[in-house]
């Protein structure tokens, strides 16, 4: 419960630089590397070997993730799991990759006119049905009058305004007669003498004009039929061009496969690239491993390099503790609660993993908020059904049903009926008082247990003054617990004396002594500080301790709910009463079961996570081969 | 938006207002030194700013950056359709970025290059640059570029470039129009009051983009009457349509200029090239904003008229400072950001 991330060890490895891909590989297959960047040395080691490889390699991925797009098959697991991929390599493989996408590329820029054409055609066809209800011929449009000349067709609602203005600067008049989808469809009639002009017009507003074919002299409907066969035969051009597609990437499907299974292996050293350093064939590579496992390290870099190699490992100093990446250990049970703490925030290096104690307070209010044996059992069934699509979810919900059952158990309550069941202690609308006064006291402990692992942190982290002093550490711990011994004595023996007075006194000086001592401005600015973190110190410690009456307002909410779904199933006959009393449960499962998981994890963030745990730390991304 | 909200960002518009760094302080700036230039807009502005040889556009991002962290300040006050305004006006900043990409496709130019041109808008940034930049071809880069909110933009620009080829101020100005009929669009889903002074505020930008390319389109690229008023934008304040289409008909820049109503004709009078034309309608558009900006009469178009002032600034000393570290002559800094007419 109390668990550590792993401890680490800077590991500094010097080499040569043609080992340096042999190197990368070797910890990237046992990824147990987190590369480091450092400033120390810079001047001495100016160059970086990988980066030229990288540009390659970054150009390569992202062209190669491009045609991947396209695939609907996919890749073979490949043949060799290490292996060094050369800078030749890459670049003869990135040539390969740019003629393919080129012609990919080709392929989709025809098909997105291919589209735009079609949908040109199929406006044109429905605002053909405009035309139907007319015995007109068409064929008229296309004859070009002596003095007068029509023409018909689309253009995009928003240029129509302007375009009308425009074409009355060419003595043309423009005329909507049908509009959709913001396309209107349009009739530009006026003189024959200024067709350049007016079509320069019409094409920069985007104007699509109705084809009306040489030997076409029918009637609207009949051009709506060559216009269909039309989309037709755009639509076997559109099918072409997918064909095409579908047979180029068939074709180059081994060079496709190739590619994945080199860029897999040119991953770990392309990634090395701000990273590795080095000058005059010796490179340097810097980075943190757990510290059980430096020897297995030593061994395999002993097997695979080529030349002599010098490897170091050392403990971080303190003043690299925050730099130091954070390796929890692995617990398939916390796996879905060290989730919901990444969501906050990654433990720093020195810091307590709160996953434990996450889980178990968590559990334990939940059942705690949601106590009966019915719905817990509900909550394990259907949490169980999601075991291989939601693993996660299903130990969650296994776990919070448990508790909720158990706490069922003490309550007596089953599907919301009371006296069902013998309450191991009571129903909590039997005494409410007494269930609040649990809750404040589930709370206090809490908010102390908090604390201590708030000074413990401190003290982990090399701040013992913080750890003494502060609201958060050993001061604050004493205030908080005098506090509590004052609110006692004075509700519940109505005595308030000096002996209360001083100790809160004194544990408040402190604080606000160490305040001050950490503040810096003006005495005015200081003095405000001082007094605003110390009143903001109180206040937080008695709103975080009365904010888990939640916990028992939900537990009290929790039965109420259930009376009001027998108060309505009792004014309804038998079959109703059933469908009532069904309904009614499944509504307290779902919906106030959200609820309280919610309000848990709230108060789990913000009553505990922000007094004992920073979350500033940073995860241990090792060098892997990506899968 | 509650009288708190308001009498807050009076009061943040206020103080924003007396940092703007005035026309002629940025003129005295062209004959100092780049370090001095920085001193003297930190002094101006309170904002620090770090220079930094080996990283060319680190100044320039830092300006951006600035401004986008006072537009973020200013922003939080609004809701609902004067929001979805200043969000969209702020746009105006990331069209610099997408012109450079699109100019950069276009000409060939390297991705590692157009990088270096590109500004850092933060969170306002809608483009993905990423993936902009590792597009292989022009076409590519549209198409991507149709999946973005510049998507109408972009699809005005394709067209151009079809049309007219590789003519990176048309291409420009077909950006610019798409922006401003956008801009214009959502300003009409303001309240009337609202949109009323906004669009007096808008106005004059609408005029200057509206005159200046009415004369390039007629006189330097020699297209119709009919095109040249087409490829217009939304009207302003003095130009109305018919006003336009009557200059669009015109045969020279003297005949257009004398038929302009007033303050334009006396504005323009004696000044022949457009470059300059250019420069005067910039400073006169300017003096709008700022009265506006100036007068506590409605928050919203004191909030645009900011957005413009702190885009000017923000373009003239990038100009400036990059004029500076290719050690250019300052007479050609001078007409460069415009100061020389």
């Amino acid at each position: 419960m109390w668990q550590t991330p792993l401890a680490m060890e800077k590991v500094s490895l010097y080499m040569v630089d043609v080992d340096a891909q042999q190197a990368a590989m070797t910890l990237a297959c046992l990824a147990v590397m987190h590369p480091l960047e450092s400033k120390a040395g810079e001047q001495d080691l100016q160059d970086y070997p990988a980066a030229p490889y990288f540009t390659v390699y970054h150009d390569l991925n992202s062209r190669f993730g491009k045609i991947a797009i396209y695939l609907k098959t996919p890749f073979k697991q490949p043949a060799t799991t290490t292996g060094i991929v050369t800078l030749d390599e890459l670049q003869r493989l990135d040539e390969q990759l740019k003629e393919i996408w080129a012609r990919v590329s080709e392929l989709e820029e025809l098909t997105r006119r291919q589209n735009e054409k079609m949908n040109v055609t199929r406006q044109l066809s429905s605002s053909l049905q405009k035309f139907a209800a007319l015995d007109l011929d068409l064929s008229r449009l296309r004859r070009r009058g002596r003095f007068l000349r029509i023409v018909v067709g689309s253009v995009p609602s928003v240029n129509f305004d302007q375009l009308k203005r425009a074409l009355s600067l060419t003595n043309f008049m423009i005329n909507r007669f049908y509009s959709s989808e913001g396309i209107d469809h349009v009739v530009v009639f006026g003189s024959s003498q200024q067709q350049e002009d007016v079509h320069d017009v019409l094409d920069s507003a985007d104007f699509r004009g109705l084809n009306v074919p040489q030997e076409f002299s029918g009637s609207p409907s009949q051009l709506r039929a060559d216009l269909n066969r039309e989309i037709e035969q755009e639509n076997k051009t559109l099918d072409e061009l997918k064909g095409a597609l579908t047979e180029l990437l068939s074709r180059h499907m081994p060079d496709l496969q190739n590619a994945h299974d080199l860029l897999r292996l040119a991953g770990p050293y392309a990634s090395l690239a701000t990273v590795l350093r080095g000058k005059g064939g010796l490179v340097f590579l810097l980075g943190w491993v757990p510290a059980q496992r430096d020897q297995e390290i030593r061994k395999k870099l002993e097997r695979d390099l080529k030349f002599p190699f010098h490897v170091e490992f050392s403990a971080p100093e303190q003043k690299e503790y925050d730099a130091v990446p954070s390796l929890l250990k692995k617990s398939w049970l916390l796996k879905p609660f060290q989730a919901l703490v990444r969501n906050f925030g990654i433990p720093g290096y020195r810091e307590v993993d709160p996953s434990g104690l996450f889980a178990l307070s968590y559990i334990f209010m939940f059942g705690m908020m949601f106590g009966d044996i019915g719905h817990g059992a509900v909550i394990v069934l259907a949490s169980l059904l999601l075991w291989k699509r939601f693993p996660g979810v299903t130990i969650v919900g296994v776990l919070a049903g448990i508790s909720s059952i158990f706490f069922g158990f003490v309550y007596g309550s089953l599907f919301g009926y009371e006296h069902v069941v013998q309450p191991l202690w009571m129903s909590p609308m039997h005494d409410p008082i007494k269930i609040l006064l649990v809750a404040v006291l589930w709370g206090a402990s809490f908010i102390l247990i908090a604390n201590l692992l708030a000074i413990r942190n401190y003290i982990a982290s090399g701040l013992p003054r913080q750890a003494l002093f502060s609201g958060k550490g050993l001061a604050g711990l004493f205030f908080y617990l005098a506090a509590f011994f004052a609110s006692y004595q004075l509700l519940a023996n109505n005595r308030f004396t000096w002996l209360e007075g001083l100790l809160l006194l004194l544990p408040m000086a402190v604080i606000l002594q160490f305040q001050w001592r950490q503040s810096s401005g003006g005495l005015i600015e200081r003095l405000l500080v001082v007094l605003i973190e110390g009143l903001e110190h109180i206040i937080s410690n008695v709103s975080g301790t009365l904010s888990f009456l939640r916990v028992a307002a939900f537990s009290l909410n929790h039965v109420a709910l259930a009376a009001a779904v027998f108060a309505i199933a009792g004014m309804m006959d038998a079959f109703g009463h059933g469908i009532t009393v069904i309904l009614g449960n499944i509504f307290i499962i779902v919906l106030e079961g959200a609820i309280v998981a919610i309000q848990c994890l709230r108060l789990e963030y913000y009553e505990g996570f922000s007094r004992f745990f920073s979350g500033k730390g940073k995860a241990f991304e090792p060098l892997k081969i990506e899968t | 938006m509650s009288g708190f909200s308001s009498e807050y960002l009076n009061t943040r518009l206020s103080i924003y207002a007396s940092r703007l760094i005035s026309f002629e302080q940025l003129v005295n700036f062209i004959q100092y030194d780049l370090e001095r230039i920085i001193a003297a807009v930190q002094e101006l502005t309170g904002h620090y700013y770090q220079l930094d040889g080996a990283k060319s556009n680190l100044i320039e991002n830092q300006l951006t950056n600035r401004a986008m962290d006072d537009f973020l300040i200013l922003i939080r006050p609004f809701s609902g359709s004067e929001r979805r305004f200043f969000y969209f006006a702020i746009r105006w900043f990331e069209l610099a970025n997408l012109k450079v990409l699109i100019r950069g496709k276009f000409s060939g130019i390297e991705s590692l290059k157009i990088k270096q041109e590109l500004i850092d808008l933060g969170q306002f940034a809608d483009l993905p640059i990423k993936k902009l930049l590792e597009t292989d071809d022009p076409y590519e880069m549209l198409r991507l570029l149709e999946t973005t909110p510049y998507a109408g933009i972009v699809r005005q620009a394709r067209r151009m470039y079809e049309e007219h080829g590789n003519d990176l101020f048309l291409l420009d100005a077909t950006i610019d129009r798409s922006f401003f009929i956008d801009l214009n669009q959502r300003a009409r889903f303001l309240r009337d009051q609202d949109a009323q002074y906004v669009s007096r505020v808008m106005g004059g930008l609408l005029d200057r983009f509206n005159l200046l390319w009415l004369l390039r389109y007629r006189f330097s690229y020699g297209l119709s009457a009919a095109k040249s008023f087409y490829l217009l934008t939304t009207t302003g304040n003095k130009l109305y349509a018919s006003e336009l289409m009557r200059l669009a008909k015109m045969d020279s820049i003297e005949e257009v200029i004398a038929a302009l109503p007033d303050p334009y004709r006396d504005l323009l009078a004696n000044i022949g090239v457009i470059a300059n034309m250019e420069t005067v309608m910039e400073y006169y558009s300017l003096s709008i904003a700022a009265n506006a900006l100036h007068r506590k009469s409605n928050l919203l178009s004191r909030s645009f008229a900011y957005i413009m002032l702190r885009e000017a600034e923000v373009r003239f000393l990038q100009a400036l400072i990059k004029g500076k570290q290719l050690e250019l002559d300052p007479e050609l800094i001078e007409q460069a950001v415009g100061a020389s007419s």
